[in-house]
């Protein structure tokens, strides 16, 4: 009897160990505790709203250095400012250098960095749209509409700096290698950011602030992409005379433009605060020489240079400065970081330039002013019309510029965003739309011994995308 | 009444007659060793069936009282017990103890048990911690460099207390690790305690290397399995030991690295015959610094170690301390280690025993916060410091606060009027700040606290029979910290910052194992059969403050900003069934069979298990009829064997990911609106429910042998292990809204020769001679990469040098352009320039022949896994004095010495080309993306030489010491690398991504250390 109790005994040891593990059917399957689980997420309106605030985040990039990360309107810099004729590398050094020689490389990290994080944002957005069904009916239109808002604007950046490109309007998977690797024609895509937009000005008002999505913003932005199709100039007209009607003004000083954030004159900002690294941004540091994490890029050219000073008005000072460090070179000032000791602002004597508070201003006032001439001008190269001569007038005025304005030209309106927009991600969209961007980068490489072609006007589609497509996705032509 | 009982009554019986017909005498006597006739001290000498007892002298003498009709046993470790009847007092016994039949019949450690050597079919090797606690370094893993075959240890970071890179057969994993499972004492620990064990306290290393015998452990034997088992107490007199060795470390130094200001103006002068005025400035300066000078500044290593051992027949116990301390060869590198142990084992009676084992350790280690090639690109005319005569030099319009002692930074040299003409020399490179400020203003440290151990239960069912349940589990607190200075950087105060994390990791197991063990005539049956649950949580915390005024005040509190903040915890979970069968006939036919089953929380409901089987089989050619008499054929085997194992360690960077990877997961996030911070919900990841273990399937037909009495035994392996379902952080389209995605993709092939070779050369009383040598083959393929085949890769866009995953090639190859040509000194502008002035172009080759340098004419460029790695060790006795050395040597690995590039060329562009001049330009590229920097890694060193000498036997045992001994010992005294490699340590590697790996920035260097040491027995 005894012999047999003894391994009796030793199974119930075993099974009371068992159970001092818990061990049931859920041992196996512990669910997480620092992170939700997105089977049963989005089942509410706020869970919602956290969803459509994500938009933003995504918008806003991460300052870090991971190479996974999505980065952005931080690193947008390189693909737009860096590819004109208004900056440069510092030094020449690396993938960003192949920015300032128009010889980009598919394999440049920096273009996949940008395709990578504007899909995401995409993504952001899609996945509000899948799952408008938990809102209420009277918030519902209004999560859509500022959702679209959003993805309206980075395919419309998109599509002018590749192209043709994939159009996901929807969260899709890896098995939708299909809708990942097939470019649509730039008309589909302009198709649905003409939808988008259409329905963010329809359904949004103008009381969310300047961080968010509003209906000036759309209406701004419809009108843009109208000027750039080249096919609705009556309509973009009217949208910005919409806008124009709406409260906005120019900020009499320009350097309050910058530096007193979410003025009237902001119609669209992406919103940062300093010193918090997941709110951050870090490109205000990278400008600067060897503060953040390169040498310094987005460095003033001096042909730049040179058109502020002959055309700049008093956004001259506001807009650059020589660097103190090399005095040969060229900052922009536009964005200084809240900790760097400015010589020209006394910035504040903050903490962490690379964690600087700076917003990004995606649109503003003087931009609608302008683009309100270009919808007048409707592709002519001259214009007397005195709406047209008012706006151009009064963006003038605020630079100290204050000669009375009787006919502007085409090349004048495009040296008038140049030098107000400087350094505003502009430049490049500008030359393309103004159909100078042959003629004029062409010099500008000349004079730097460096060569331009037509196909440097679309980035190439990042290798490993073309890559992974095992032939689906073709190359823009030049790479 | 039942036979137990019987048998008490008849021996208490047979005891109280025996003491009341004899009388107490002492016996004399003297044990030597069969072998070599020389005394073997510490022999145990019990008087059977009592607790009486002694141990021999230093010089095998023993006295013990006995009575006559006692019987003397006598036991020592690797030698046969001998029985020897009392007769009377007035003969001493001389005892010549013969070795166990071989070496062969070592028992080994094989995981949930053991098993005699012989039996082994699959590839285990065993270290015996004979002196590997006599090599001067702190972590035991340093001191298995060239001990087994097959395990690659390289040093690819060369600061106190970092870990080296553990390689068994190869790189198998391309996501996951890949480096092997930790056992000690039977608990799977994190690799990180290597660090923290106590090398004194440790008894053997069991090195399970192909897949059958790591099949055991399952999902985790994928890259092999090091088992350590540490000391155990034994029966009888307790022993004291203390053991200490000081040394004095430095760095081996790169001749390359070294930059001379004069030797740069010589070629100046040379060439262009005259000197410009930065370099009059810089040579008047005065100043000529070598940097490595600054940064490997040498340090000292100690370690004390005590221990007391012992036990009595039924409880034995180990107990040990140790303290360990390591300066370290660079700047601010420092670690400092102490450990404890605790063993207790004790039979409560026949049938029933337990045991209980504790290990507290904690290590501080503070790092060298920089890279090396930041400090060594420094130009030779900038001190570390200003002298009384660097300050006159300084630029007082622009910095009047630098004083004597404040940290030199080039541009305090800006400005000088070399010739008193009102003209002003500007000689600095960079605005940055003293490349040694960088790394002495910041304090970085990692303060960890562990504790390991276990409690068991063992019953013996019936003969053969046991069951034995064990609680075990380790813990871990890491708290780190890194500050950064106020001096730290150019930026000054806006850099400050201090960054504080704390993890938490606990690990439970119980493990129930059924062992059946026992010998029918010919048939010898081995069985295990268990069951094991284990639960891992981890809790961490960070945070970071910045904004900091001063040094002052190194706390959160004192930030102006907290910048940064995270917390959360995440679990691991497994469950396990396995199972082995080993079996012998009759010595010579051997057969084992295992499996295990291992469920695991990381994987989806449907993938949660995965099998591991496995089979071998050996046949002792030797115990054949027609070999048994053969004179010179003493050991003959041969074996095979085939098994699965896996490999569930997923790496994405994101703890929560890893942890849960069949679920989507979304994690907080934030955007700014209208400057206030507004919470957001973000999904992270891409699910995959179908995610499972990464397999390995590994075939292992070997030899072992022994000839010439054994003098000459070893045994010569061949492996080719396949791992496939790699559990890869695939990319995916981005338009996905991700880059990567969790999947079971690609394949990696790894196949070798491993030899072991020991020879006993000379074996005499006073004279004794061995060698081993030690050789292992391997070769990586890639064999499938799914939709990442021909994936390049780099790892700073700003130096963008190349890495290709390619099928048909090792993982992680170097890629890029072939180097054709120099570009002739006449085309290049200033060709004297040294330290990151130098021309960083180079002629390249047009492979497809079209005249255009484009990537097509990229091509593979080498690889960083050697091809052969080999040791030869010899140990010599004679007389008192034992001397033994190691040579250790790998070939075949390349290494991308970035270094090259930040010490040399640093994007110059002084020493440019002349465009106007330079023949064909098409065929320039940048050095950076060639083979120039890829560059061969193989090297030969003289990793350890000991000498030491033994204090005779009569001259200690007045001082109560039983074994006193004296050692002088080196390591890496001899170190000689492949002529093109320019850096200072060929084995280091920079922690990049696994599709980058061998990648080199400058890297830390090689530790050479000369030491002396005692050991002490008492």
């Amino acid at each position: 009897m005894i012999q047999i109790m003894k391994p009796f005994k030793s199974v119930a040891l075993l099974l009371s160990l068992v159970l001092l593990f818990s061990c049931g059917d859920d041992f196996l399957e512990p669910d997480p505790t620092s992170s939700i689980s997105a089977e049963t997420f989005y089942s509410n309106e706020q869970e919602l709203q956290a969803a459509l605030i994500n938009i933003y985040d995504g918008l806003q990039g991460t300052n870090d250095e991971s190479s996974n990360s999505n980065h952005a309107t931080q690193m947008e810099f390189y693909v737009t400012e860096m590819r004109s004729d208004n900056t440069r590398t510092k030094n020449g050094e690396g993938e960003a250098a192949q920015f300032d020689d128009f010889a980009v490389q598919a394999t440049n990290g920096l273009v996949a960095d940008h395709y990578r994080s504007f899909y995401n944002v995409i993504f952001r957005a899609n996945v509000v749209l899948e799952n408008l069904g938990v809102a209420s009916e009277e918030t519902m239109p209004k999560i859509e509409a500022e959702a679209k808002f959003l993805r309206a604007y980075v395919y419309f950046n998109m599509v002018r700096l590749y192209g043709p490109i994939p159009l996901v309007d929807h969260v899709i998977g890896i098995n939708d290698g299909e809708i990942s690797y097939t470019r649509r024609p730039v008309e589909d895509i302009y198709d649905l950011i003409i939808a988008d937009l259409t329905t963010a000005v329809n359904e949004l008002d103008n009381s969310n602030g300047r961080n968010r999505a509003s209906k000036a913003a759309a209406q701004a932005l419809l009108a843009k992409v109208y000027l750039t199709m080249g096919t609705n100039y009556t309509q973009a007209q009217s949208l910005l005379e919409a806008v124009m009607n709406s409260g906005y003004s120019l900020e009499p000083n320009f350097y309050d433009v910058f530096y007193n954030e979410n003025n009237t004159e902001v119609i669209f900002a992406i919103g940062y605060v300093p010193g918090i690294a997941d709110d951050s941004q870090n490109f205000s540091a990278e400008w600067l020489n060897g503060v953040g994490r390169t040498v310094g890029v987005n460095y003033v050219t001096d042909n730049a240079v040179q058109a502020l000073t002959n055309n700049g008005g008093n956004r001259t000072e506001v807009s650059i400065r020589q660097d103190v460090e090399e005095l040969a070179q060229t900052q922009v000032t536009k964005y200084l970081p809240n900790g760097e000791v400015g010589e020209l602002y006394g910035g504040s004597d903050y903490v962490q330039p690379q964690l600087a508070g700076n917003d990004w201003i995606v649109l503003r006032y003087a931009d609608v002013l302008l683009m309100h001439v270009e919808a007048i001008l409707a592709g002519g190269q001259e214009t007397t019309v005195s709406a047209a001569l008012n706006s151009f007038q009064q963006v003038r005025n605020r630079a100290g510029l204050t000669d009375p304005v009787t006919s502007i030209t085409k090349d004048e309106l495009l040296l008038e965003r140049r030098v107000e927009f400087a350094f505003e991600n502009q430049r490049l969209y500008d030359l393309i739309r103004f159909g100078k961007a042959q003629e004029i980068l062409s010099a500008f490489a000349a004079q730097n011994g460096t060569n331009f072609s037509a196909n440097d006007l679309l980035l190439p589609i990042p290798s490993g995308e073309i890559g992974l497509s095992g032939g689906l996705l073709n190359q823009n032509p030049g790479y | 009444m039942n036979l137990k009982l019987k048998l008490v009554l008849v021996t208490f019986l047979f005891s109280v007659m025996a003491s009341f017909a004899q009388e107490a005498f002492n016996v004399k006597g003297k044990v030597v060793s069969g072998d070599d006739e020389l005394p073997i001290p510490g022999v145990n000498v019990i008087v059977k069936g009592t607790t009486t007892g002694t141990t021999t002298d230093f010089d095998g003498n023993f006295v013990i009282n006995v009575k006559k009709g006692d019987i003397l046993q006598f036991s020592y470790v690797g030698y046969a017990s001998q029985f020897i009847p009392v007769v009377d007092q007035n003969t001493p016994l001389n005892i010549s103890l013969q070795q166990d039949l071989s070496a062969l019949d070592e028992i080994v450690v094989i995981g949930y048990g053991t098993q005699k050597k012989s039996h082994l079919t699959g590839a285990v090797s065993k270290v015996k911690n004979d002196d590997l606690d006599q090599i001067a370094v702190a972590r035991v893993d340093d001191a298995l460099v060239g001990q087994v075959a097959g395990v690659n240890i390289q040093a690819t970071e060369g600061e106190a207390g970092s870990a080296p890179t553990i390689r068994i057969r190869g790189v198998g994993s391309i996501s996951g690790s890949s480096s092997p499972t930790i056992v000690v004492d039977g608990l799977v620990v994190d690799n990180d305690y290597l660090g923290s064990l106590d090398m004194n306290d440790v008894e053997s290393f069991e090195v399970l290397k192909d897949a059958a015998s790591a099949a055991i452990y399952g999902a985790r034997g994928g890259n092999g399995v090091i088992i350590i088992s540490t000391k155990n107490g034994k029966e009888g007199k307790t022993k004291f030991t203390y053991n200490t060795f000081t040394g004095f470390k430095e760095a081996r130094q790169s001749e390359d690295y070294y930059f001379s200001i004069k030797d740069w103006t010589d070629r100046e002068l040379a060439a262009t015959g005259t000197l410009s005025d930065k370099s009059r400035y810089k040579l008047l300066i005065g100043v000529d610094q070598d940097w490595q000078d600054i940064i490997f500044d040498g340090g000292i290593i100690e370690s004390h170690s005590f221990s007391a051992r012992g036990g009595s027949q039924r409880t034995d116990f180990s107990t040990a301390f140790n303290y360990v301390h390591d300066e370290g060869v660079l700047l601010t590198d420092d670690y400092k280690k102490y450990s404890l142990k605790l063993k207790i084992n004790t039979e409560l009676n026949d049938k029933l025993s337990f045991g209980a084992n504790i290990s507290p350790s904690y290590t501080n280690r503070r790092r060298f916060d920089g890279s090396t090639h930041d400090i060594l690109r420094q130009a030779p005319w900038l001190p570390l410091y200003h002298d009384a005569n660097t300050i006159q030099y300084v630029n007082q319009t622009l910095y009047p606060d630098v004083k004597i002692g404040d940290y030199a930074q080039q541009e305090h040299f800006d400005g000088y009027d070399l010739d008193g003409d009102g003209g002003s020399v500007n000689i600095s490179q960079t605005s940055n700040t003293n490349p040694g400020a960088k790394v002495l203003e910041r304090d970085r440290n990692d303060y960890k606290f562990k504790m390991y151990g276990n409690v068991y239960l063992k019953y013996k069912i019936a003969k053969g029979l046991a069951f034995r349940t064990t609680l075990s589990g380790d813990f871990q607190n890491t708290k780190r910290d890194r500050w950064q200075g106020v001096e730290a950087s150019r930026n000054g105060a806006a850099d400050t910052q201090l960054d504080i994390s704390t993890e938490n990791r606990f690990h439970f197991v119980t493990d129930n194992i059924l062992t059946f063990d026992r010998n029918y005539g010919k048939h010898d049956f081995n069985v295990v059969g268990g069951f094991s649950a284990e639960k891992y949580e981890t809790n961490y915390e960070s945070a970071t403050g910045i904004g900091y005024d001063s040094d002052l005040l190194q706390t959160l509190g004192a930030a102006t900003v907290i910048s940064e903040g995270d917390s959360g915890e995440f679990e691991n979970r497994i469950i396990s069934f396995f199972g082995r069968l080993n079996y012998a006939f009759d010595d010579k036919y051997l057969i084992s069979a295992s499996f295990r089953s291992d469920g695991n929380s990381a994987f989806g409901p449907n993938k949660k298990y995965g099998t591991f089987p496995a089979v071998s089989a050996g046949w002792v050619v030797t115990k054949e009829a027609f070999l048994e008499d053969s004179r010179f054929l003493n050991f003959l085997k041969f074996r095979v064997s085939y098994g699965a194992t896996g490999n569930p360690q997923i790496d994405t960077n994101n703890d929560q990911i890893d942890s849960y990877p069949y679920l989507s997961l979304i994690q907080g996030s934030s955007a700014v609106v209208n400057n206030q911070i507004v919470n957001a919900f973000n999904p992270i990841n891409i699910s995959n429910p179908n995610l499972q273990w990464e397999r390995s399937i590994e075939v292992n037909p070997a030899i072992d042998f022994g000839f010439f009495n054994n003098r000459i035994s070893g045994s010569v392996d061949y492996y080719n292990r396949t791992s496939d379902n790699l559990l890869l952080d695939v990319p995916i389209s981005a338009t996905t809204g991700f880059s990567n995605a969790l999947a079971n993709r690609g394949k990696v092939e790894n196949k070798g020769i491993e030899m072991e070779l020991r020879t006993k050369n000379i074996s005499r009383p006073n004279f004794s001679w061995s060698t081993t040598f030690l050789a292992s083959q391997n070769e990586n393929t890639l064999l499938d990469f799914a939709e990442a085949n021909g994936q390049v890769s780099n790892v700073d866009t700003k130096r963008a040098s190349e890495w290709i995953n390619l099928v048909g090639h090792p993982i992680s190859s170097f890629y890029g352009w072939v180097v054709d040509r120099d570009i002739p000194r006449e085309f290049i502008l200033r060709p004297w320039e040294r330290a990151g002035q130098q021309n960083q172009d180079v002629y390249v080759k047009d492979l497809n022949g079209d005249g255009v340098i484009d990537d097509d004419d990229k091509t593979i460029l080498g690889n960083p896994y050697p091809d052969l790695v080999w040791s030869i060790g010899n140990d010599f006795k004679i007389g008192s004095v034992d001397f033994s050395f190691l040579f250790q040597g790998s070939h075949g690995a390349e290494v991308r010495n970035m270094g090259d590039q930040y010490l040399f060329q640093h994007f110059a562009s002084a020493a440019g080309i002349n465009f106007e001049t330079t023949p064909d330009q098409q065929f320039i590229k940048q050095k950076i993306f060639t083979d120039d920097i890829v560059q061969d890694a193989s090297y030969v060193a003289l990793r350890t030489v000991n000498i030491g000498y033994t204090f005779p036997a009569d001259l200690m045992s007045k001082m109560f010491v039983t074994k006193a001994r004296i050692y002088a010992t080196g390591q890496n005294l001899l170190y000689f690398t492949a002529d093109d490699y320019t850096g200072f340590n060929p084995e280091s590697i920079n922690d990049t991504s696994p599709t980058t790996y061998g990648y080199q920035r400058a890297g830390s260097p090689i530790n050479r250390t000369i030491s002396i040491g005692l050991n002490l027995e008492f």
